[in-house]
C-alpha cells in the first residue's frame, strides 16, 4: 500500500469547511456569552445568595466538572427526549456547551470575587448600595477584569472541546472533516486540514479576546 | 510580537512533519496472515443483525459468523476489530484490518478506494418511519428530518434522491442514527431493511415501519487493492459456503430469509 | 432477542470502566514522564529546547484532543506503523497530557520567587545545584494540587477515545444504548461512574491546595 497524499479535493469541498468553521465559531460565541452569565449567576448564588440556594450551584458545578463533556452531550441529546424534552443537534450542542462552560466559569468568577478585599464590601454598603448593587459595582466588574485571561482560556477550551458535537450531527468543523472523509476517503488529509484550522482559530481567538479585554477594561489600577 | 511568530512557527512545524510523507512497504496480506497466525477482521458492533453485543458484551451476528467461518477455513485465529460505519474504509487503508466484513455495500466511490469480494448477503436500503408519518415516495421527504449514518451506502443513495428541503442529519455511527430516531430526534430513519427488522423485534418506543425501498445493495467483503492472493482465497471460501449450504444457514439464522439465487 | 436487565447494563459498564482506568493511568504516568522532560527543556538553558517546548505546548493546547486522536489513529497507519486503537489512544493522550503538565509545572517553577535564585546563587550554587536543592523542592510542593486536579482532565479525556473505537466506559455506553434503547438510564449510569472516579480526585486537589495555602500563610 503506497499512500499518496492528495489535497486536490480541497477545491471542491472548501465550502463545507467554511460552513463548519462558521458553526464552530457561532456555537463558541453564543456558548461563551451565555455560559459566563450562568457562571456569574452561580458565583453570586454561592457567595452572596441566600443560604438555602447555596448547595444547588455547588452540586451543579461538581457534577459538570467531574464528568466528560461527551457524556453530558449524549445525555442531553439521547437521554432527555425520554423525559419529553427533545432538542435538535445544534440546540443540544449549544445547551451542553453552555452548561459545561457555566460550571467552569462559575469557579473562575468565584475565585475572582473571593479576591475582593473585605473592606470594599463594607465601603459599598456604607455608600448606601444594596447587596445586588454592591455585587455588581464593587465585586463583579473588578473581578471580571481580574479573571478575564482565565475566562478567555476557558472559551478557547470550550471551542476545542466542541469538536465532539459532530457526534450528534451538529455540523461543526469536525463534522465537515468527517463528512469529507466519508466522501473522499481522504481521512488523514481532512483531519490534518481541520486540525490546522482549529489551531489558527484558537490563536486568533486568543488575540481577539485579549484585544476585547484591553478595550473594555482600560488600564485601571490592576491589582 | 512573540505570539505572532509562534503562530507561523507552529504552522511551519505542521508542514514539516507533513512533508515526511510515508511510503509503507508493499505487503502481501495473505503471507502476513499466515505469518501472524491471526486474521484481523473489521466487524460492526452496533448493527444488528450483522453485529451487536449480547448481555455478556460478546459480539454476535451474521458478519461475526462470516468472519469466524473465514478464519476457520484459513486456519487463522480471528481477531475481531470493531469498526464504525464511516471508519470502515480508513481502517482498511491504514492497514488496521485485513478484511472488512461489516455489511459493506459497493459503489463507484468505494471501488476507487478498496477492492471487493463476491457478495455474501442480500441487503436493501429503505426509508422507515412510524406509522402515522405519511411517506410513499422520495418527494414526500420534503421538510422531514431524516437520520442516516454518514458515509454509509444509504447516505449516498439518500443524498441523491432527497428533495433539497429535506433535513438530513448525518450521524457518526449506527448507535447515533438509531438512538436519534428512537429518541424522536428525527421523524424518519434511512437504513437497511434487515436492520430495521431487527429493531422492530425489540419493540422499540418508535417503530421504524418501511415506507419505501431505495436501492438494492448486497453486502460484500472489503479488502485492500492489489491483494489478489487474499481476494481469491476469500472468494473461494464464499463460493464453497454458498455451495455447501453454510451461507444459507447464516442467512436463515440472522436475516430470516432464503439465500437469493442471484447472489 | 436478548433482554438487558438494569444489572446487566451496570455490570457491563463497570467492566468497561477497567479500560478507562488503565488508559487514564498509562496516559497520566507516561504524560508525566514526558512532561518532566519537556519541563527541563522549557526551563533549561538551551534556547532551542525552550522554543521547541513552547511550540509543542502551543500545538497540543491549541488543537482539539479529538483531532489529535484522529491523526494518531489514521495518520500513523499511513506511515506503515500499525496502530491498534489502544495504542493510538495511549500515544495521543500521553502527548496531550505531557503538554499540559509541562505547562502547569513551568508555572510552579516560576512561582518560586526570584529572591530564592539570587539567595542560592549567592551561596555559590551552580544552576543544577540551585535546581536540585532550592527551586525544585519548592516547586514540587506547589505542583501537587494542580497536578492531581489535572488527572481529572485526563480521565475525562479518555472518553474521547471511544470515537476512534477504543472500548472503554463511554464506548460501552453507546454500544449498550444501542442494544437496550435506554439512553437515559445508560448515560446516567455512565455519568455517575465518571463522577465517582473524578470527584474524589477533584476534592483532594482542592484540599491539598487549601492545606498548602495555610502552610504558606504560617511561614
Amino acid at each position: 500500500m503506497h499512500y499518496q497524499f492528495d489535497f486536490g479535493w480541497v477545491a471542491d469541498y472548501y465550502p463545507v469547511f467554511l460552513k463548519g468553521i462558521w458553526i464552530t465559531l457561532e456555537l463558541t460565541f453564543v456558548a461563551t456569552v451565555l455560559g459566563v452569565l450562568v457562571g456569574i449567576a452561580c458565583a453570586w448564588a454561592r457567595t452572596q445568595g441566600p443560604a438555602w440556594l447555596r448547595p444547588l450551584p455547588i452540586a451543579y458545578i461538581e457534577l459538570i466538572r467531574n464528568t466528560p463533556f461527551i457524556i453530558q452531550l449524549f445525555f442531553i441529546f439521547f437521554g432527555l427526549p425520554g423525559l419529553g424534552f427533545s432538542l435538535s443537534g445544534m440546540e443540544a450542542a449549544l445547551l451542553a456547551m453552555v452548561v459545561n462552560l457555566g460550571a467552569y466559569s462559575a469557579e473562575i468568577v468565584r475565585a475572582g470575587i473571593q479576591a475582593t478585599p473585605r473592606g470594599q464590601f463594607e465601603a459599598g454598603s456604607s455608600l448606601g448600595m444594596n447587596r445586588l448593587q454592591v455585587f455588581r459595582h464593587v465585586v463583579l466588574v473588578p473581578a471580571l477584569q481580574r479573571i478575564w485571561p482565565a475566562l478567555s482560556s476557558q472559551a478557547i477550551i470550550v471551542m476545542l472541546g466542541s469538536a465532539v458535537v459532530s457526534q450528534i450531527a451538529a455540523e461543526d468543523l469536525t463534522f465537515a472533516a468527517n463528512y469529507i472523509q466519508s466522501r473522499t476517503f481522504r481521512a488523514f488529509e481532512a483531519y490534518f486540514i481541520s486540525t490546522a484550522i482549529y489551531l489558527l482559530l484558537a490563536i486568533a481567538l486568543r488575540y481577539v479576546l485579549a484585544g476585547i479585554g484591553s478595550l473594555i477594561f482600560p488600564r485601571r489600577a490592576v491589582r | 510580537m512573540m505570539k505572532r511568530r509562534s503562530l507561523f512557527a507552529v504552522a511551519g512545524m505542521l508542514l514539516a512533519g507533513f512533508s515526511l510523507s510515508g511510503a509503507p512497504a508493499q505487503a502481501d496480506a495473505l503471507a502476513d496472515i499466515a505469518a501472524r497466525g491471526t486474521i484481523r477482521i473489521g466487524v460492526p458492533q452496533d448493527y444488528p443483525p450483522f453485529g451487536s453485543v449480547g448481555t455478556d458484551m460478546n459480539l454476535k451476528g451474521l458478519d461475526i459468523d462470516m468472519a469466524t467461518m473465514i478464519g476457520e477455513k484459513m486456519g487463522a485465529k480471528v481477531e475481531f476489530v470493531p469498526v464504525t460505519l464511516p471508519n470502515r474504509i480508513p481502517y482498511l487503508q491504514t492497514n488496521k484490518v485485513d478484511l472488512i466484513i461489516s455489511s459493506l455495500g459497493k459503489n463507484a466511490e468505494r471501488e476507487k478506494a478498496v477492492d471487493f469480494t463476491q457478495a455474501y448477503a442480500p441487503f436493501f436500503n429503505g426509508v422507515f418511519a412510524p406509522k402515522d408519518v405519511k411517506i410513499e415516495k422520495p418527494e414526500d421527504l420534503s421538510g422531514k428530518t431524516i437520520a442516516v449514518t454518514r458515509g454509509a451506502i444509504e447516505d449516498f443513495a439518500l443524498s441523491k434522491i432527497a428533495p433539497p428541503d429535506a433535513d438530513i442529519k448525518r450521524f457518526e455511527d449506527n448507535n447515533g442514527t438509531m438512538s436519534a430516531f428512537l429518541a424522536g430526534q428525527t421523524e424518519v430513519i434511512v437504513t437497511g431493511n434487515v436492520h430495521a427488522a431487527a429493531i422492530l423485534e425489540k419493540n422499540p418506543p418508535k417503530r421504524p415501519e418501511l415506507k419505501f425501498l431505495m436501492n438494492k445493495s448486497p453486502c460484500y467483503i472489503g479488502l485492500n487493492k492489489n491483494e489478489a492472493g487474499l481476494k481469491d482465497k476469500v472468494n473461494a471460501i464464499i463460493s464453497e459456503a454458498k455451495k455447501d449450504g453454510t451461507l444459507a444457514g447464516f442467512i436463515d439464522k440472522w436475516l430470516h430469509q432464503e439465500l437469493p439465487a442471484d447472489l | 432477542m436478548t433482554e438487558f436487565t438494569t444489572w446487566d447494563i451496570l455490570r457491563n459498564l463497570l467492566l468497561a470502566t477497567r479500560w478507562t482506568l488503565v488508559l487514564s493511568l498509562v496516559s497520566f504516568v507516561g504524560g508525566g514522564l514526558l512532561g518532566v522532560l519537556l519541563l527541563f527543556l522549557r526551563i533549561g538553558r538551551a534556547r532551542i529546547g525552550r522554543i521547541f517546548v513552547k511550540y509543542y505546548v502551543e500545538l497540543f493546547q491549541g488543537t482539539p484532543l479529538l483531532m489529535q486522536l484522529f491523526l494518531a489513529f489514521f495518520g500513523l497507519g499511513l506511515f506503515g506503523i500499525d496502530v491498534p486503537p489502544w495504542l493510538a489512544a495511549g500515544t495521543a493522550l500521553i502527548l496531550w497530557t505531557a503538554a499540559f503538565l509541562a505547562e502547569i509545572w513551568r508555572g510552579c517553577v516560576e512561582a518560586v520567587v526570584k529572591g530564592q535564585w539570587e539567595a542560592s546563587a549567592s551561596l555559590g550554587m551552580g544552576y543544577l545545584q540551585q535546581m536540585r536543592w532550592v527551586i525544585l523542592p519548592q516547586a514540587f510542593k506547589i505542583a501537587i494540587p494542580p497536578t492531581v486536579g489535572f488527572s481529572v482532565q485526563v480521565i475525562k479525556g479518555t472518553a474521547l477515545t471511544s470515537i476512534i473505537g477504543f472500548v472503554e466506559l463511554s464506548k460501552a455506553g453507546t454500544v449498550v444504548t444501542n442494544a437496550t434503547f435506554e439512553p437515559f438510564t445508560v448515560y446516567g449510569f455512565v455519568a455517575l461512574i465518571y463522577f465517582a472516579i473524578c470527584w474524589p480526585l477533584s476534592k483532594s486537589s482542592q484540599m491539598l491546595e487549601r492545606k498548602l495555602n495555610v502552610a504558606h500563610r504560617n511561614h
